[in-house]
C-alpha cells in the first residue's frame, strides 16, 4: 500500500435547512483506486465539490489534509496548483476548439507578449497523449467530433497536463460504451502503477471489483464505516451500508383495494437525444391499475424519466410504442394531447420546467386547465380562477401569503403542492410524479405522502419516480426497478427488499435472475 | 392602469399607498412629468391642435409596438416591421391603382403583407426553432426589396379619393365626446361587473387597485375630453389605435391565449409541459404583429397621400424602445399593452415637445438612446431590489 497522499476528516458542509456532508472521514492512498459510493444525495458531489474549491474554503468546516499539509481552497485554481483534479460526469470542454486548445487552455505556453507558441502547445499534447497510449485521435482533432468516451480522455489529458496526483472521477462510465469502458479502465490501471491517488466515484458494482482497491461508503452525508478493501467486502455488505436505515415512520401508506387496470405500455422505447443507436429506454412494457401506487426504482440515468416524459408525449421524436387508457390504444404525440386523454406528469426539475417562475401562484396553478375557469370565448373569469385557487391552497394546505404572490417566494414543498394542484384541475386519471419529494424538508415529505394516498383514494392512478429507495418502498405498491433502460425487475410490496431492489438497480443481478 | 402579473403585499397607511402607486406607475408618472416639464418651457405644446397631432403621429409607431409587446412578451423579436410599413403602403396603393375597391384593397393588404408573411416568420421560428432575430432580420430586408421591386423604386400615388380620409379625417367634436362619455359608462358598469364577480365567488375585492384605476382612468378621460372636444375631435387613426389598445390588453389580461403568452416568456418548456400549443401560439404571435404593421402602412399611405418603399424605415426600433422603456421584459414573460402605451407616448412627448424647444435634430437622437438606456437600468435596478 502507497503512502496517504489525501486525508478529509471531519468536513461538514451545510445548505439553508440542509446538511449534506455531517462528519466525513477517509483518506485515500497513492497508486490507489477509492471507491466513494453511496446512494444519489447521499452527498458525495457537495463533498468532491469541497475538495475541488467549488465551495471554498470556509464556507465548510472540516480539515482538507494533502501530504501532511492543510489545505484551504479558495477556489478550483487552489486545487489545481495542489494537484487535484476531478473529471465530472458533465465534461467541461469547449466543442469547437481542439483537444490541446482544451488540454492548455488558458495556461498556453507564451511569451513575454502574450502570444501563443502554438507548435509547442501541440507537441505537449502529442506527448500527454503518448504516454497515455492514446493512438484514436490527435491533438488538431475538435472536441465535437470526438465520442463522449475520447471527450474522458481528453479531460484525463488534461489532468495529467496540470501533473495531477490526486484524481477523482464522478461516474465516468455512465455515458460509455463497453469498449469506451475497457479503455478507460486500462488507463486508470497505468495510472495507478504511476502512483496516482485516484478515488472513483460510482453506482456500479461489477466495475467496482474490477478496478476499486479500496471503498469507503456515504450514507446521508456521513461515512459509514472505515475505508476497507474491496476483497474484504461482499456486494450484500456494500448495499447494506448504502441503504440501511430505519424508515417506516416517515411513510404514512395506506394501501387500497386494486381497481381494474388503467394504463398500460407495451414495448416502449426512447433514442438517446445525441447518440444514433443508442436507446434510453429499451422494449418496456408495465401495467397500472387504479388504487395502487406504481413506483419505479433505479438510478439516475437508468432511463425512469426520459420512459415517463416519453409517455407524457414530451418527447415525441424520440420515443415510441403502444399506449392503452382503460384497455383502448392511444396516441399521445404531445403533452397537450396526453392531458387531454387524462395523464398529468409531476416533472423532476420543478424549478426548470415545472414552474413558471417569477408568475404569480394562482397562474401556475390554473396554467394546464384555463378552460376550467373561461368560458367558451377563451375569456377568463378571474374571480371564478381565484375561488379555484384558494379551494386548493385549502384543500392541499399550501403555505402562501395570497394567491397573487410571486410564485419564487413559497418553499419548495409549497411549490411541489402547487405543481400538484396544477395537475389535480387537469382531473387526471394518471398522475405521474417523478422524484415528487426532491429538496423538500422532511416534515413536507410527509405531506405529500399524505396527499398521494388521498389521490389514490379518489380514483387516480399514482406512478412515483425516486432516487431515494425508501421512498419508492414506503409508498409504491408494486415497484418496477429500471437499469440501463430496461425494466430489470417487478416486484410487490411484501416481497420488495431494499438489497434485492439495489442489485437490480445497480446491474449486479440482471433481468431474470 | 399598470397591472403587473404579480402584485405586491397590501399595505394601507397612506404613505406606504403614495409609495406603491409610485412604485407601480413609474413610466406613467415619467410621461406627466415630461408633459409638465415641455408645458411650462413652451405654451404651444399643451394646446389641444398640438396634441390631437402627437396623438396621431404617435398611432403609427403605437400600432406597430402592440404587437411588438406581444412578441417580446414570448422572448422574441421582429426586426422586419418597419419593411412591412413600406411594403404594405405599397401593395394597398398599387391594388387601388390597379382598380381594386378601396376596401378590398385594405383586406388583400392585410392578408399578403400580414397573414402570409407572419406565417411565414412564424413557421421559421416555431418549426426550426430559428431565433427570431435571424428570420425576421431577413424578412426585414426581403420585404423592403419587394416594395422597391413593385414600386420601381418611385413613389406610387393614390388614386383613390376615399382612402386618404382614413389617415387624414377626423370623428366630429360631439361625437368624440358622445364616445368618451360611453368610455366612462363601460369603465364604471366593468369595474362594478368585477365587484359582482368578485363577490359571487366570496373573494375579497382590492379597493387599493381599484381606487388607483378609477384615480388613472378618469384622468385619462378627462384629459382626452379636453383636447378632442377642444379641436376638430378625434382623428381617425387615434381611434383605430384606441380600440386596437383596448382589444389587445383586454386579450392578454382576460382571454386562455393571453395568459399563454405569459407563461411561454416565463418558461417555454414548463409552458410546453404545462399542455400549451406553443407552436401555434408563436406562429398566431407572428401573424398579429404583420397584420399590424401593415394596418400601420395603410395608415401612413393613406395620411401621406401616397406609398415610397422606404416609408417605415428604422421603426422597429422605436417601436422595441416604446416596449422596453414601457417596462416589458427583454427575456419574457412581464409586460403590458398599458406600459407600452406609455412608453410609445413618452417617445411622442419627447419628439414633439423637443422638436417645439427647438433642440436640433442630431442631438434628439442622443437624449432618445440615453433614455432607453436609463428605462432598463431602472427595471433592472428594481429587480435586483426584488431580490
Amino acid at each position: 500500500m502507497g503512502d496517504i497522499v489525501l486525508e478529509m476528516k471531519n468536513i461538514v458542509k451545510e445548505f439553508p435547512g440542509v446538511r449534506a456532508l455531517d462528519h466525513v472521514n477517509f483518506e485515500a492512498r497513492a497508486g490507489e483506486v477509492l471507491a466513494l459510493v453511496g446512494e444519489n444525495g447521499a452527498g458525495k458531489s457537495t463533498l468532491m465539490k469541497v475538495l475541488s474549491g467549488v465551495w471554498p474554503y470556509p464556507t465548510y468546516e472540516g480539515e482538507i489534509i494533502i501530504k501532511g499539509q492543510l489545505k484551504q481552497f479558495k477556489n478550483t485554481r487552489d486545487a489545481e496548483a495542489s494537484k487535484v483534479a476531478i473529471i465530472y460526469q458533465e465534461l467541461n470542454l469547449m466543442p469547437e476548439l481542439t483537444v490541446a486548445e482544451n488540454i492548455f487552455l488558458d495556461r498556453e505556453f507564451s511569451n513575454a507578449l502574450g502570444v501563443i507558441n502554438w507548435s509547442k502547445v501541440y507537441a505537449e499534447t502529442q506527448k500527454l497523449l503518448d504516454e497515455l497510449n492514446i493512438k484514436d485521435f490527435k491533438p488538431t482533432d475538435k472536441i465535437k467530433e470526438l465520442t463522449v468516451g475520447k471527450q474522458q480522455m481528453v479531460e484525463i489529458a488534461k489532468a495529467l497536463s496540470i501533473n495531477a496526483e490526486i484524481l477523482v472521477f464522478d461516474e465516468p462510465t455512465s455515458a460509455l460504451t463497453d469498449k469506451e469502458v475497457d479503455a478507460l479502465f486500462e488507463i486508470i490501471m497505468k495510472l495507478k502503477k504511476q502512483g496516482v491517488c485516484m478515488s472513483y466515484i460510482s453506482h456500479k458494482m461489477d466495475e467496482l471489483e474490477r478496478i476499486a482497491d479500496s471503498i469507503i461508503v456515504l450514507r446521508d452525508g456521513q461515512t459509514i464505516g472505515e475505508v476497507t478493501p474491496v476483497k474484504d467486502l461482499t456486494i450484500d455488505q456494500i448495499i447494506s451500508r448504502m441503504v440501511g436505515r430505519d424508515i417506516k415512520d416517515m411513510f404514512p401508506k395506506k394501501t387500497f383495494a386494486r381497481g381494474e387496470k388503467v394504463l398500460e405500455v407495451k414495448n416502449f422505447e426512447v433514442d438517446h437525444p445525441v447518440l444514433a443507436g443508442e436507446k434510453m429506454v429499451k422494449n418496456a412494457s408495465f401495467s397500472a391499475y387504479k388504487g395502487e401506487i406504481l413506483g419505479i426504482a433505479g438510478l439516475m440515468g437508468s432511463g425512469r424519466t426520459e420512459l415517463v416524459t416519453g409517455i407524457f408525449g414530451a418527447l415525441p421524436k424520440e420515443s415510441r410504442g403502444e399506449i392503452y387508457l382503460e384497455g383502448e390504444r392511444v396516441k399521445i404525440k404531445s403533452p397537450m394531447s396526453a392531458i387531454s386523454k387524462g395523464i398529468g406528469l409531476v416533472t423532476e426539475d420543478r424549478k426548470a420546467v415545472g414552474l413558471v417562475l417569477g408568475h404569480s401562484v394562482v397562474n401556475n396553478m390554473t396554467i394546464s386547465s384555463l378552460e376550467t375557469v373561461s368560458n367558451k370565448w377563451g375569456v377568463i373569469n378571474s374571480a371564478k380562477e381565484k375561488k379555484l385557487a384558494d379551494d386548493y391552497v385549502d384543500q392541499l394546505s399550501i403555505k402562501t401569503p395570497g394567491l397573487d404572490v410571486n410564485i419564487d417566494t413559497l418553499s419548495g414543498g409549497n411549490q411541489q403542492k402547487v405543481i400538484i394542484a396544477k395537475w389535480l384541475n387537469t382531473m387526471p386519471r394518471v398522475l405521474i410524479l417523478d422524484e415528487p419529494t426532491r429538496g423538500i424538508d422532511v416534515g413536507a415529505k410527509v405531506e405529500i405522502y399524505n396527499l398521494l394516498n388521498k389521490l389514490v383514494e379518489d380514483g387516480v392512478t399514482v406512478i412515483i419516480i425516486s432516487s431515494e429507495l425508501p421512498e419508492v418502498m414506503g409508498m409504491s405498491d408494486r415497484i418496477l426497478v429500471m437499469f440501463e433502460g430496461e425494466i430489470a425487475a417487478e416486484f410487490n410490496r411484501e416481497d420488495a427488499a431494499k438489497e434485492t431492489i439495489m442489485e437490480y438497480a445497480t446491474g449486479s443481478r440482471r433481468r431474470g435472475e | 392602469m399598470s397591472t403587473t402579473p404579480v402584485n405586491t403585499e397590501k399595505k394601507t397607511s397612506p404613505g406606504s399607498i403614495a409609495a406603491r402607486f409610485l412604485k407601480e406607475n413609474g413610466t406613467l408618472i415619467a410621461l406627466v412629468a415630461l408633459g409638465v416639464f415641455f408645458s411650462f418651457y413652451e405654451e404651444a405644446f399643451f394646446s389641444p391642435r398640438n396634441l390631437t397631432n402627437l396623438l396621431r403621429q404617435t398611432t403609427i409607431i403605437g400600432i406597430i409596438s402592440v404587437g411588438m409587446t406581444m412578441v417580446i412578451l414570448i422572448e422574441g423579436i421582429d426586426l422586419s416591421v418597419g419593411s412591412i410599413v413600406g411594403l404594405s403602403a405599397i401593395v394597398v396603393t398599387l391594388l387601388m391603382q390597379s382598380g381594386i375597391n378601396v376596401w378590398l384593397s385594405i383586406i388583400l393588404t392585410l392578408i399578403l403583407t400580414g397573414g402570409l408573411i407572419g406565417l411565414w416568420n412564424g413557421f421559421w421560428i416555431a418549426h426550426y426553432k430559428i431565433p427570431p432575430f435571424i428570420i425576421t432580420l431577413g424578412m426585414m430586408t426581403i420585404a423592403r426589396g419587394l416594395a422597391l421591386t413593385l414600386s420601381k423604386g418611385g413613389s406610387v400615388p393614390v388614386t383613390d379619393p376615399i382612402f386618404p380620409q382614413i389617415g387624414g379625417s377626423y370623428i366630429p367634436e360631439t361625437a368624440s365626446g358622445i364616445i368618451l362619455g360611453l368610455g366612462l359608462i363601460f369603465f364604471f358598469y366593468s369595474t362594478f361587473r368585477t365587484m359582482q364577480q368578485n363577490k359571487k365567488y366570496g373573494i375579497e375585492t382590492n379597493k387599493l387597485d381599484i381606487g388607483f384605476s378609477v384615480f388613472i382612468v378618469l384622468s385619462f378621460l378627462a384629459l382626452s375630453f379636453y383636447i378632442f372636444t377642444s379641436y376638430r375631435g378625434i382623428p381617425y387613426p387615434v381611434a383605430i389605435f384606441a380600440v386596437i389598445v383596448f382589444v389587445f390588453a383586454y386579450v392578454l389580461k382576460n382571454t386562455k391565449f393571453g395568459r399563454r403568452l405569459y407563461a411561454i416568456g416565463g418558461n417555454e418548456e414548463a409552458a410546453r409541459l404545462s399542455g400549451i400549443n406553443v407552436y401555434w401560439t408563436k406562429i398566431l404571435v407572428y401573424v398579429i404583429i404583420m397584420a399590424l404593421s401593415s394596418v400601420s402602412g395603410i395608415l401612413l399611405a393613406s395620411r401621406l397621400n401616397g406609398a415610397s418603399p422606404n416609408l417605415g424605415n428604422m421603426f422597429e426600433l422605436d417601436a422595441i424602445s416604446a416596449v422596453i422603456i414601457g417596462g416589458t421584459s427583454f427575456a419574457g414573460g412581464v409586460g403590458t399593452i398599458a406600459g407600452t402605451v406609455i412608453g410609445a407616448l413618452i417617445i411622442g412627448v419627447l419628439n414633439n415637445g423637443m422638436s417645439l424647444l427647438g433642440v436640433p435634430t442630431f442631438y434628439q437622437f442622443i437624449i432618445k438612446g440615453l433614455i432607453i438606456i436609463v428605462a432598463v437600468w431602472f427595471d433592472v435596478l428594481s429587480k435586483q431590489k426584488k431580490a
